[in-house]
């Protein structure tokens, strides 16, 4: 075996020590990663700008459509508050009581022998009840006769179109006064008769702890 | 496994490269990337956000065209309502409008007066005020009374009357004195 004789082992060692450099390494290192870095900066960045541009678009498009949504959504709130407003006032008007239908009803109540000398009516508050007290004269030979004919008459007429209807007598009185009538004189009787009815029907209340039938 | 046989200067050599590489790290998350990240992640939601307004909006326009047309009767209807509440003070217009109006269907003399004014309980009305009215038909008959009890329920809708009053008069018993309360709901002005 030929034997080998290295006579620049010093400046070999030195050149591999210069070669194992760990600053130089390092820098290299540094140098590739920080190109590399750099190259997905910018990769990044030029996808943000066309996310800036789209964002610009968009914005475009917003600052355009913006004004006639505003708009739009007001118009929407007022149509919204007049409908519901429309709704209670048309509920008041339906819901309130006709007094003309009652007073023509009345009319047809009183017949030749009777008369009305005061009516008053209120409505209670809720606009569902009324009550009415009827104050009149009635005449004939059996005046208090000629006055139960009248209520019961206002009750069948007001049967008809109203609900809960009660018509009573409160005082029913004879009168010693006569009054003429088709040359006939004619004892009277003053009746003063109260009407309690409503327009709507009220649910009949159901007992408790009753089961419904099957 | 070779052993690494590192000088003393090499080990600092190495130190100080794996501080600049954490330091370079640093540097290019903390002031580069992150907030470039950010500013697309913040406008990647602002897209979001105003396309989604956009979508909305397309919906919101179209509700309020196929609201505008199923509104038509509303608003006319509630133009006409309205309508019945003259500008001005109630207590300027109304009195005369009733003596106009009975007078028109045969009871003179007719009189109005302001009982009190209140606002509406209903969120629906806060526009609106009830004023009740006390109204003197000094002289009138049944028949004509009650003609003009219907005429004025069917041209005043707004207004009810929740209370009525007729008495014969005692010395002309064809005749009745009558006192109507009512209420009329009116539009603020």
């Amino acid at each position: 075996m030929a034997l080998h004789l290295n006579l620049l082992h010093e400046e070999f060692q030195e050149q591999r020590l210069r070669q194992r450099d760990p600053l130089k390494i390092g820098m290299m290192v540094l140098g590739g990663l920080g190109a590399l870095m750099f190259l997905y900066y910018m990769w990044n960045a030029y996808q943000t700008l066309g996310i800036r541009n789209r964002l610009n678009a968009v914005q475009n498009d917003w600052s355009k459509v913006e004004p006639k949504v505003t708009s739009a959504q007001k118009r929407s709130a007022e149509l919204n508050s007049i409908i519901s407003t429309t709704k209670v006032l048309d509920g008041m008007i339906d819901g309130r009581f006709y007094w003309a239908p009652f007073l023509e009803k009345l009319s047809r109540c009183v017949a030749m022998n009777a008369q009305i000398t005061s009516v008053d009516g209120t409505v209670l508050d809720d606009n569902r009840g009324v009550n009415v007290m009827i104050e009149g004269l009635a005449a004939g030979r059996e005046p208090r006769a000629a006055a139960e004919e009248l209520r019961q008459l206002l009750l069948e007429q007001l049967g008809q179109s109203y609900h809960d209807v009660k018509v009573e007598f409160k005082t029913l009185e004879d009168l010693d006064t006569l009054v003429r009538i088709g040359g006939a004189n004619m004892a009277m009787a003053r009746f003063s008769v109260s009407a309690s009815f409503s327009q709507t029907a009220t649910k009949p209340a159901t007992p408790a702890g009753r089961a419904p039938k099957k | 496994m070779k052993k690494l046989n590192l000088s003393k200067d090499q080990i600092q050599k190495l130190a100080v490269s794996t501080i600049g590489f954490v330091i370079l790290l640093y540097v290019y998350f903390s002031f580069f990337l992150g907030p470039l990240n950010a500013s697309r992640n913040s406008m990647t939601a602002s897209i979001k956000e105003l396309q989604a307004k956009l979508g909305s909006s397309k919906n919101e326009m179209a509700k309020a065209t196929n609201l505008e047309n199923q509104a038509r009767e509303a608003t006319t209807r509630y133009a006409a309502l309205t309508n019945l509440s003259p500008e001005g003070a109630p207590i300027a217009w109304f009195p005369p409008r009733m003596k106009i109006f009975f007078s028109n269907q045969q009871i003179d003399k007719t009189t109005a007066r302001l009982d009190s004014n209140v606002p509406y309980k209903e969120a629906d009305l806060s526009g609106w005020t009830r004023y009740n009215w006390m109204l003197d038909l000094p002289q009138t008959d049944f028949a004509t009374l009650g003609i003009a009890v219907a005429e004025l329920e069917n041209t005043e809708p707004l207004l009810s009357i929740h209370h009525l009053n007729i008495h014969a008069q005692a010395d002309n018993p064809q005749f009745q004195q009558v006192t109507l309360n009512v209420a009329t709901a009116i539009l603020k002005r």
